[in-house]
């Protein structure tokens, strides 16, 4: 785990440290750093998300993994703005980014925000009125305020990327289901986002259609982008990460920089329990 | 069929056919107005605004056109508020069409996914910008059917105006009838009066509908 | 105000109420003999046969693009003449009701016996139920749900219309309520504003809790 170290310098990602670590730091990723992030809704007994701590090092993928009902996603979408928190802090790349709010109500998104942030959900939807063209360029262009052309240079750039150039101008009903992930893949990084975050994006697609999305991601892991996966796919998570946390009721369980060994040699028995439930065993016949 | 009575008495139909489609167009659009006020009123969920409009389209969905149009022409008279009769047909089918044009935003602004706006909200956009290029088009889009069915409604409830003597269709046909006492041909001019008025209306609804699908498929 | 105070007088309230029986029996009449004809335009419907299907769809169409007073008129003027039926006011209203009633509630038939997936024929066919059973035991439930909460609301939509009927003369509740504005109008010049509040809340009283009902039964029923 490195420190954030806050000398700001207006682009998030330069002077953090431990950037010896970690050569891939780019222009595209910051680093993230969550401190004792409390999250409770108003009727509940119990808090969501109970004192979460943790730190996401520019460049890196952090997988979030964990039983249904741990907080998984709403981890996520307090990091995106979509909910308010009621403890703690969340800091990306020096700058505060969230912080407890007295009142229940959400600050209203800035233009700003939208390139810190950047978020693909579990359901595919696309605005079902603009072609996959629009959808893309709808929000650079209208919240970002960048020059058209450019914007649709990369646009169908980032189409390339992900392999969907020829349908620039299909509508999104006329898409498989990976097909408009991978376009809202698309529509998500093109603000240029300083963390992306996927929540459960392959869970409800088709088996055959989770592997051009998770190659996709991959990709963009390499590419240096800083991103949150929250994911069931154990082969993929395993592959993908640069470190691991299991998240149970509310709070982390265990955390490692080293996949692998997690995967391998879970240390904690709540670890071990979740892992098991991926793994089958027929036990003997009765003879 | 005497098709020469038909021939001769048209023009008395197509006068009003003029005077149904006069008194449901004003009628029409005050109708939508009145809908997107009263859901506006509700999605903006001013407390004391919201139940009147809800009363409101309880009470005018419960009871019949006539009764609001009866209660109008020959009532309001009596609190010295003396309207024509084309003015109290066109506040009673606004009256009457507000409530189920209401009915038919309010469920096309409900059916917008969650995700969408939390999409739009993870892009940056502001509240405006979300309601003007992600709500709206998707709840017009659903809604289309619902309003083509209201306005087809709407033409047919403005039959009823006939009660306080605007020459409309029905009233010319009763007229007629009479009049004249060839009553197939009145009621087949009845007929293809309104299938004239209706049926291309219905055409364009249609046509609407396929265009706008996009939230639907 | 004065004109209130005719809604007291003796056999104003009564009268008012015999005619909103009037009302409410056309309604209920209507709608007793619509459902079995409804029923069978709605299993007419769902037949394979193209001319049977070609009938039925133009009855609907036509039955539901005509103005309802449009249709009484035919009723009562056209048809009396073609068939030399001495058909009374009552008798044409009740007979256009039936019509219109049966057409709509046909299509809601329809509409429900073709939402319920196939999947429900066949499990049903593989777990060894005949085809009566399937239909009384797994498909009719589902059916109802999901055309209990429209029939109701058709059923709100056909009292209404009743109000019609005072055009083609049957003394119902408005026409009562015109007979005791017109027999008083010297002793109570305002009673026209009273009467005709009171007729409009008796609609509504009679109407709400129909809606009321349709509307729990969505929400109880409500299927994804």
């Amino acid at each position: 785990m490195t420190d954030i170290n806050a000398t700001t310098t207006g682009s998030a990602s330069l002077g953090v440290a431990g950037a010896a670590e970690h050569p891939a730091v780019t222009a595209q990723g910051a680093a993230l750093s969550v401190r004792h992030l409390v999250k409770q809704y108003d009727n509940a007994s119990a808090p969501v998300l109970n004192d979460i701590s943790f730190d996401v090092p520019a460049g890196q993928v952090f997988v979030i993994l964990g039983p249904s009902g741990s907080g998984k996603s709403t981890l996520l979408r307090t990091i995106a703005g979509l909910e308010p928190i009621q403890g703690g802090e969340i800091t990306m790349g020096g700058e505060l980014l969230r912080q407890a709010q007295s009142a229940g109500k959400l600050r209203s998104a800035s233009a700003s925000d939208s390139t810190k942030v950047g978020m693909v959900f579990q359901s595919y939807d696309l605005f079902p009125n603009k072609t996959v063209l629009g959808n893309i360029m709808l929000a650079p262009v209208l919240v970002q305020k960048r020059d058209k052309a450019s914007v649709q240079a990369e646009a169908l750039r980032l189409l390339e990327r992900v392999g969907l150039a020829d349908r620039k101008d299909a509508w999104p009903h006329e898409l498989s289901g990976g097909q408009r992930q991978r376009v809202a893949i698309c529509r998500a990084l093109i603000e240029h986002p300083q963390v992306m975050l996927f929540d459960e994006v392959t869970a409800a697609l088709d088996p055959e259609m989770v592997r051009e999305v998770l190659d996709v991601i991959l990709e963009l892991a390499n590419s240096g982008q800083t991103m949150l996966i929250v994911t069931h796919e154990m082969a993929f998570a395993r592959a993908v990460a640069d470190h691991v946390v299991l998240l149970a009721n509310g709070s982390i369980v265990e955390e490692s920089d080293h996949p692998q060994e997690f995967f391998d040699h879970p240390h904690t028995e709540r670890a071990q329990q979740f892992l098991a439930t991926f793994t089958y065993d027929r036990g003997q016949r009765q003879s | 069929m005497d098709f020469g009575f038909m021939m001769h008495y048209a023009p008395y139909f197509v006068n009003a056919a003029y005077m149904t489609v006069f008194i449901s167009f004003f009628g029409l659009v005050l109708s939508l107005v009145l809908g997107l006020i009263c859901v506006a009123v509700q999605m903006a969920n001013v407390p004391v605004a919201r139940q009147i409009v809800r009363a409101y389209v309880e009470l005018s969905r419960n009871t019949p056109l006539l009764v609001q149009l009866y209660f109008l022409y020959f009532g309001l008279p009596k609190l010295g508020v003396s309207w024509s009769a084309e003015t109290c047909a066109i506040v009673g089918l606004a009256f009457l069409g507000g409530s189920y044009m209401t009915e038919a935003l309010r469920g096309g602004f409900e059916a917008v996914p969650r995700v969408q706006l939390e999409s739009a909200r993870v892009l940056g956009f502001s509240p405006v910008q979300t309601f003007l290029h992600v709500t709206v088009p998707q709840a017009l889009s659903t809604a289309i059917p619902a309003v083509v069915a209201n306005v087809i409604f709407l033409v047919k409830e403005s039959s009823v105006v006939s009660a306080i003597a605007l020459a409309d269709v029905m009233y010319v046909t009763k007229d007629l009838m009479g009049q004249t006492y060839d009553t197939y041909e009145s009621l087949t001019l009845l007929v293809i009066t309104y299938l004239v008025i209706l049926l291309p209306i219905s055409i364009v609804g249609t046509v609407l509908e396929r265009r706008f699908d996009y939230a639907r498929r | 105000m004065r004109g209130a105070e005719i809604l007291l007088q003796p056999g104003v309230f009564p009268r008012l109420l015999q005619g909103l029986w009037v009302t409410v029996w056309i309604a209920g009449a209507s709608v007793l003999l619509a459902l079995p004809l409804g029923l069978l335009v709605g299993w007419l419907m769902t037949l394979k046969n193209p001319a049977v299907r070609v009938i039925m769809r133009v009855y609907l169409d036509f039955i539901r693009i005509m103005p309802q007073l449009a249709l009484l008129f035919i009723a009562f003027y056209g048809f009396a003449q073609a068939f030399d039926w001495n058909l009374d006011a009552t008798g044409a209203c009740v007979l256009v009701f039936v019509l219109w009633g049966a057409a709509e509630l046909g299509d809601l038939v329809r509409g429900a016996l073709e939402s319920i997936p196939r999947t429900q024929y066949e499990s049903a066919k593989v777990l060894g139920l005949n085809s009566w059973q399937t239909f009384t035991r797994v498909i009719l439930p589902q059916a109802l749900r999901r055309l209990l909460p429209a029939s109701v609301n058709l059923v709100t939509r056909i009292v209404k219309t009743t109000s019609l009927a005072t055009l083609l003369g049957v003394v119902e509740v408005i026409k009562v309520g015109q007979q005791i504005i017109d027999a008083n109008r010297f002793q109570y010049p305002d009673a026209t504003l009273w009467i005709y509040a009171v007729i409009f809340l008796m609609y509504f009283i009679v109407c709400w809790p129909l809606s009321i009902v349709a509307r729990r039964l969505e929400k109880r029923w409500a299927h994804d």
